[in-house]
C-alpha cells in the first residue's frame, strides 16, 4: 500500500438533519464509510484519499464546526449522534461503517449502542470516549496544535490556519457537549455492544495516552485492541499505510482479521 | 560500587584452530564445548564466593569466542547453580529476534526467579546481524520499535494487537507476566537513540567498550535526556562494560597488557568487515557519527595494581556516574583459564572491598 497512485477526487455535498445543514466531503464506491472528526474539525489527509480507493468515504463535518452555523440546540453527544444517524440515513444509507476520530468517537459509540443496525463494524481513533481528569482538547496556533497531536511534527506539512472564529466556536462546542469524563450510560451500553470495534491508538500519543486503550479492550465484548507504533494523536495522518492496513483488514473481516494470511513463501 | 562479572563460557580453543570469524563448526569439539559449561558453573559460583553482584552474559554466534547464542538459557542455567547473586542478560539482541519471544522469555525467567535477574536490551554488533540474517541499514530501528513492543507486552494488562513499521502482532497477550513492575531493565548502547529511549521509559543505560571521554558523554547524553523526561538517574542506573588487567603491583600488569594480544580473536575477513562498516552507517556516541566496530580489538579500561585499579574506579564513577561495572578480567578468547581465576581472586581481595563506598 502506498500514497502515490490514483485516488478518488473528493467532493463537497449538504444534508438536511434535525433542521442542520450539515456539510460532508464523499469519495469512492462500495460500501460506506463514514468518517467522524476529531474536535478540531473536518480535515482531508491523505488517508481520506487512501481509505476511498476501497470504500464509499463520507467525512462529515458535524453541526457546530467548522463552515456550519454556530450549534446552541446539540446538548450532548448521544444527541449528536442521533442527528448524525439521521444525516446518514437522509443519504439512503441504510448500513455503513464508521470511523470516528478522539472527540467524534463518543458520538459514534452512541450511535453504535442506540441504531446499533446502522453501523457494521467501528473504527476507533485515538478516541476520547474515556478521559483522564483534566483532559482538554488542543489549542492554539497550528504550529503548537502540531506538537501536541504528531510524534513527529517535524515530518508534516505545516497545518492550514484554522478560521481564529470557527476554531472558537467549535471549541465551545465540544467543551459544553462532551460530556463527564467517564459517561456510566454509554459505557454499560459498551458492555452490551456486539458490534465489532477496532480501538486504535498511538504509542506516543501525548493527548490521550494509550493506556487508556485497555478500557475500551476490557469493555467491549467484540473490542479489539491495536497500538499503532509511532504515531501520536493524529494517527491516520502520521501512519497513514498502518492506518489504512489494519482499518481495511478489520472493516473485511472484523474479529478474522487477527489471522494472519499473508504469504511468506520466499522463493516456491 | 557494584560488580558484575561477564561470563562468557570459554571455549579453550587449540592452537591450530582456523582465526577467523565465522568459524568453522568442523572445528567445535564437543568434549571441550561440555568442559566449557562446567567451566561456566564453577567460575559463577566462585564469584559468589568472592562476593560480585552481578554476573551477566550476552549473546554472540558463530564462534568460540564467546559461547553463549542464547543468553535466556546461559542465565536459567546459571540461576540454577547460584543463590543469591543477580543474573544480568546483557543482553538479547533485539532487532534479529522476535520481540515477543524476548518478552515472554524474560518474563518466564522473572517468573522462575523474582529479584534475581537484571534484563539489557541491545541492538547488536554488526556482525551479528549475518547470523540471523538482518539488514544492517534496519537495525537501528527494528531495535527501537522491539524495544518498545517489549516493554508494552510486559505492562499491557488487555490483550494488544502491534501496527508497526516492522513488527505486525494482532494478538499480544502475555502468560507468564513478568514481576511487576518488571525487573530492573537497561538499554543497552552509546547511541543518542538509546539514550533517548533509556530516559523516556525511565530504564537504566549500559555502555560498553570505550574511553572514559567517549563513555561520559553518552552517559552525559542519557542524564541530560532524562532531566528533560523529568527524572535523574542515580548510579545503579548505569553500567559499564569494560575489560580490566589486574596484577599484584602496576608492573606485573603492564607486563600482561604487554603481552596481550594485538589482534583480536576471531575478526571478520577484511572485504567482509569493509562490507559490513559501510552498511551500518547509524552508529554514534551521543549523536555524533562513530564507525561500527567489526570484530575488532576491544580496549582495555582498567589496568594496574590494586590501588592503580581503585582510583581509576572511582574516576570512573565520576566521570561516567557508573555504579555497576561489569568486567572480564581477561579478554573473552583467550583462553588463559589460570590468568583469569588469578585475576578474579586478587580482585575480590584487594580491589571489591575498597570500592564499595565509591
Amino acid at each position: 500500500m502506498t500514497l502515490q497512485g490514483d485516488t478518488p477526487r473528493f467532493s463537497e455535498g449538504f444534508v438536511e438533519a434535525d433542521g442542520f445543514r450539515i456539510r460532508y466531503m464523499a469519495a469512492g464506491e462500495g460500501l460506506p464509510l463514514v468518517h467522524l472528526h476529531g474536535a478540531g474539525g473536518t480535515r482531508l489527509t491523505p488517508v481520506h484519499n487512501l481509505l476511498a480507493r476501497q470504500h464509499r468515504v463520507i467525512a462529515f463535518e458535524m453541526p457546530g464546526f467548522g463552515r456550519s452555523a454556530e450549534n446552541t440546540r446539540t446538548t450532548s453527544t448521544a444527541a449528536l449522534a442521533e442527528t448524525m444517524g439521521t444525516a446518514i440515513r437522509a443519504l439512503g444509507i441504510e448500513r455503513c461503517n464508521l470511523w470516528a476520530t478522539s472527540f467524534g468517537a463518543r458520538v459514534a459509540l452512541w450511535l453504535a449502542a442506540r441504531q446499533p443496525a446502522l453501523a457494521s463494524a467501528l473504527v476507533l481513533e485515538a478516541p476520547a470516549a474515556i478521559r483522564l481528569a483534566g483532559q482538554i482538547p488542543p489549542s492554539g496556533s497550528p504550529e503548537e496544535i502540531a506538537r501536541m497531536i504528531y510524534a513527529h511534527p517535524e515530518r508534516q506539512p505545516p497545518m492550514p490556519a484554522p478560521d481564529p472564529a470557527a476554531q472558537i466556536q467549535a471549541r465551545a462546542f465540544v467543551m459544553r457537549v462532551r460530556g463527564p469524563d467517564r459517561e456510566a450510560d454509554l459505557e454499560a451500553a459498551m458492555r452490551r455492544m456486539e458490534t465489532p470495534v477496532l480501538v486504535l491508538f498511538g504509542t506516543r500519543d501525548a493527548l490521550m495516552p494509550p493506556e487508556l486503550g485497555r478500557y475500551y479492550k476490557e469493555m467491549l465484548p467484540n473490542g479489539h485492541l491495536v497500538f499503532v507504533y509511532d504515531a501520536g494523536h493524529a494517527i491516520s495522518t502520521e501512519r497513514p499505510e498502518a492506518f489504512v492496513e489494519v482499518t481495511g483488514d478489520f472493516l473485511e473481516r472484523h474479529e478474522a482479521f487477527v489471522i494472519n494470511r499473508v504469504g511468506t513463501v520466499k522463493y516456491p | 560500587m557494584k560488580v558484575s562479572y561477564f561470563e562468557t563460557g570459554r571455549y579453550i580453543v587449540p592452537a591450530d584452530m582456523a582465526r577467523e570469524w565465522p568459524v568453522p563448526p568442523a572445528a567445535y569439539d564437543p568434549a571441550i564445548g561440555a568442559e566449557a559449561c562446567r567451566g561456566m558453573v564453577e567460575r559463577v559460583q566462585f564469584v559468589e564466593r568472592v562476593g560480585f553482584d552481578w554476573i551477566s552474559v550476552s549473546e554472540h554466534h558463530y564462534s568460540p569466542r564467546i559461547l553463549t547464542p542464547s543468553p535466556v538459557v546461559s542465565a536459567a542455567w546459571i540461576a540454577a547453580h547460584v543463590n543469591t547473586i543477580k543474573i544480568a542478560l546483557l543482553g538479547p539482541i533485539v532487532p534479529t529476534s522476535n520481540p515477543i519471544r524476548i518478552a515472554e522469555e524474560l518474563a518466564m525467567l522473572d517468573t522462575l526467579a523474582p529479584g534475581r535477574f537484571v534484563f539489557g536490551l541491545l541492538r547488536g554488533t554488526t556482525n551479528e546481524y549475518l547470523s540471523y540474517d538482518l539488514n544492517p541499514a534496519e537495525a537501528r530501528e527494528r531495535t527501537d520499535e522491539g524495544m518498545e513492543l517489549i516493554l508494552k507486552a510486559w505492562t499491557e494488562p488487555q490483550p494488544f494487537g502491534w501496527q508497526g513499521r516492522y513488527f505486525q502482532y494482532r494478538t499480544v497477550s502475555l502468560w507468564p507476566r513478568p514481576q511487576q513492575p518488571p525487573a530492573p531493565t537497561y538499554v543497552l548502547g552509546t547511541s543518542a537513540e538509546a539514550g533517548s529511549f533509556a530516559a523516556r521509559h525511565h530504564l537504566g543505560l549500559g555502555v560498553s567498550y570505550g574511553n572514559l571521554d567517549s563513555m561520559s558523554r553518552a552517559t552525559g547524553y542519557y542524564r541530560q535526556q532524562c532531566a528533560q523526561y523529568g527524572w535523574s538517574p542515580g548510579p545503579d542506573d548505569i553500567v559499564w562494560r569494560a575489560n580490566m588487567i589486574l596484577g599484584e603491583t602496576d608492573d606485573a600488569a603492564e607486563t600482561a597488557l604487554a603481552r596481550r594480544d594485538k589482534q583480536a580473536p576471531f575478526p571478520v575477513r577484511a572485504g567482509l568487515r569493509d562490507a559490513l562498516i559501510s552498511a551500518d552507517t547509524t552508529r554514534n556516541i551521543a549523536g555524533q557519527s562513530q564507525r561500527a566496530n567489526v570484530g575488532g580489538v576491544l580496549p582495555i579500561s582498567f589496568c594496574g595494581g590494586p590501588d592503580r585499579v581503585v582510583d581509576q574506579i572511582r574516576q570512573a564513577r565520576e566521570q561516567i556516574g557508573v555504579g555497576v561495572l561489569d568486567l572480564s578480567l581477561t579478554d573473552p578468547g583467550t583462553g588463559d583459564m589460570d590468568a583469569m581465576m588469578e585475576g578474579l581472586d586478587l580482585f575480590g581481595r584487594t580491589v571489591l572491598p575498597r570500592i564499595r563506598e565509591i
